[in-house]
């Protein structure tokens, strides 16, 4: 993203794109995130995206409303996005807020996440 | 406002001794490092206490030194640092009584401390600054303010000038002015996150703990968001309040188009564009005080309080 060290990494593994936020992100700092990652569902054709926040001390509504936004064009290309993460400080102050994740799910970490788009990848077998 | 009123009466030479007391401490502050003693700046000077007795004959040099200096500033400058410093008024009430806004007064604030600083060491030791350059010197170094000392080359003053050279220790020997206010100019999205850390650093520095830290952090991050959208430029500036309990303020200053309807702004959902839409009626419910001022073409200004709650929350 910038010459400085990375604000988030996205690791492929199998069908699955985990992406880790390191760090506060501004706006656009954000926005490119969301880019990035929508680019690389594409191509590596995705089918689940984890989208760790646990470094995030604040979730404002612009950082919600991009998160849904990632999770909504996700969808329409085919991923199922899983948010994981939310401190619990930072879910108390979303919710005075006045947001949510609306349909997104969430879980409590990474591997919470992973678990859930398993079952839901036994589902579609099935 | 019992000093605002007497000082309008009152020679300017004849400042009540225990305005006088209480800028003393606020001067005594000034070169000590420990905020705690800053925070309890407005324990009043008692002569009669015996503590105090050895410091009366240098405090009544220093009493004269601070008499001089405080008759340097503007009348209005003095009005306002003794009304803000003696009577405790918070920056908002002052503001809205000169027409003005709380950002706006607490950078006043700042000059005048620095100006009185220099002024004081001046009187103290007695002498006029020998050329035109040494008080815009002075008053760079006593303000902090490091863009303001380049433009006025005080490196290269104080090589030259040996009165600025001595002085400009005991004003840079300190720590900042105040560590109880920050500012934060907003004009791009990096300084919506340095506007949050800042308030989160200085709640946290006050006790501030867990969820009310968050919602604060949060809330900050809302309405310079607000200046960033709407207004391009702005400031944020984060005090401590004491009084009447420990809180942190946030005032969010912007001369940007101003808000047309403000009711309607605090309503959720009144637009579609990112922003506005949640963002002052979601910051508005993540703090304890909220109030919003704006004039369509003169800019917008909220300000909002939360109390320290030593309980802290969920
Ligand atoms: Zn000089």
């Amino acid at each position: 993203m910038n010459s400085g060290p990375a604000l988030v990494s996205i690791l492929r593994q199998g069908d699955t794109l985990v992406a880790s936020v390191h760090t506060a992100l501004d706006d656009s700092e954000m926005i490119r995130f969301q880019n990035d990652l929508v680019r690389q569902i594409g191509e590596v054709r995705a089918r689940g995206i984890i989208i760790d926040v646990a470094a995030l001390d604040v979730i404002d509504s612009f950082g919600s409303r991009t998160l849904r936004s990632i999770a909504d064009i996700a969808r329409l290309r085919g991923a199922t996005t899983v948010i994981v993460g939310i401190q619990p400080e930072v879910a108390f102050a979303m919710v005075r807020l006045g947001m949510d994740m609306g349909q997104v799910p969430t879980a409590l970490d990474l591997e919470e996440g992973l678990a859930y788009l398993a079952r839901l990848r036994a589902v579609g077998a099935s | 406002m019992r000093v605002l009123a007497a000082e309008d009466r009152i020679e300017p030479g004849m400042i009540e001794p225990y305005a006088i007391a209480t800028v003393r401490n606020v001067m005594a502050t000034m070169w000590r490092r420990d905020d705690r003693e800053v925070r309890n700046r407005h324990r009043v000077f008692d002569p009669t206490q015996p503590d105090d007795v050895e410091n009366v004959l240098v405090a009544s040099e220093e009493q004269l030194a601070i008499n001089e200096a405080l008759r340097r500033l503007t009348d209005r400058e003095r009005q306002v640092l003794l009304a803000h410093e003696v009577s405790g008024a918070a920056t908002q009430m002052l503001a809205d009584e000169a027409g003005s806004t709380a950002g706006a007064v607490a950078a006043q604030l700042k000059r005048t401390r620095a100006r009185l600083r220099v002024e004081y060491l001046l009187a103290l030791d007695h002498i006029e600054p020998p050329t035109d350059r040494c008080r815009p010197v002075l008053l760079a170094l006593s303000s902090a303010d490091r863009r303001r000392q380049r433009e006025v080359d005080a490196a290269r003053h104080l090589l030259e000038c040996d009165v600025c050279a001595r002085l400009s220790e005991p004003l840079l020997d300190r720590g900042p002015v105040r560590d109880d206010v920050l500012h934060v100019t907003i004009g791009a999205d990096p300084d919506i996150v340095s506007a949050r850390r800042a308030a989160r650093d200085l709640a946290a520095q006050a006790g501030f703990t867990g969820t009310d830290l968050t919602m604060l952090a949060t809330a900050v991050s809302e309405v310079a968001r607000n200046i960033v959208r709407f207004a391009d430029n702005g400031d944020v500036t984060i005090e401590l309040l004491e009084r009447p309990r420990r809180g942190i303020r946030v005032v969010a200053r912007d001369m940007g188009p101003g808000i047309a309807d403000v009711e309607a702004a605090l309503q959720d959902g009144y637009s579609t564009y990112s922003g506005l839409g949640l963002g002052l009626p979601g910051a508005r419910r993540l703090m304890d005080e909220f109030n919003l001022v704006s004039e369509a073409g003169h800019g917008t200004t909220v300000s909002m309080t939360k109390w320290f709650d030593p309980k802290g929350s969920a």
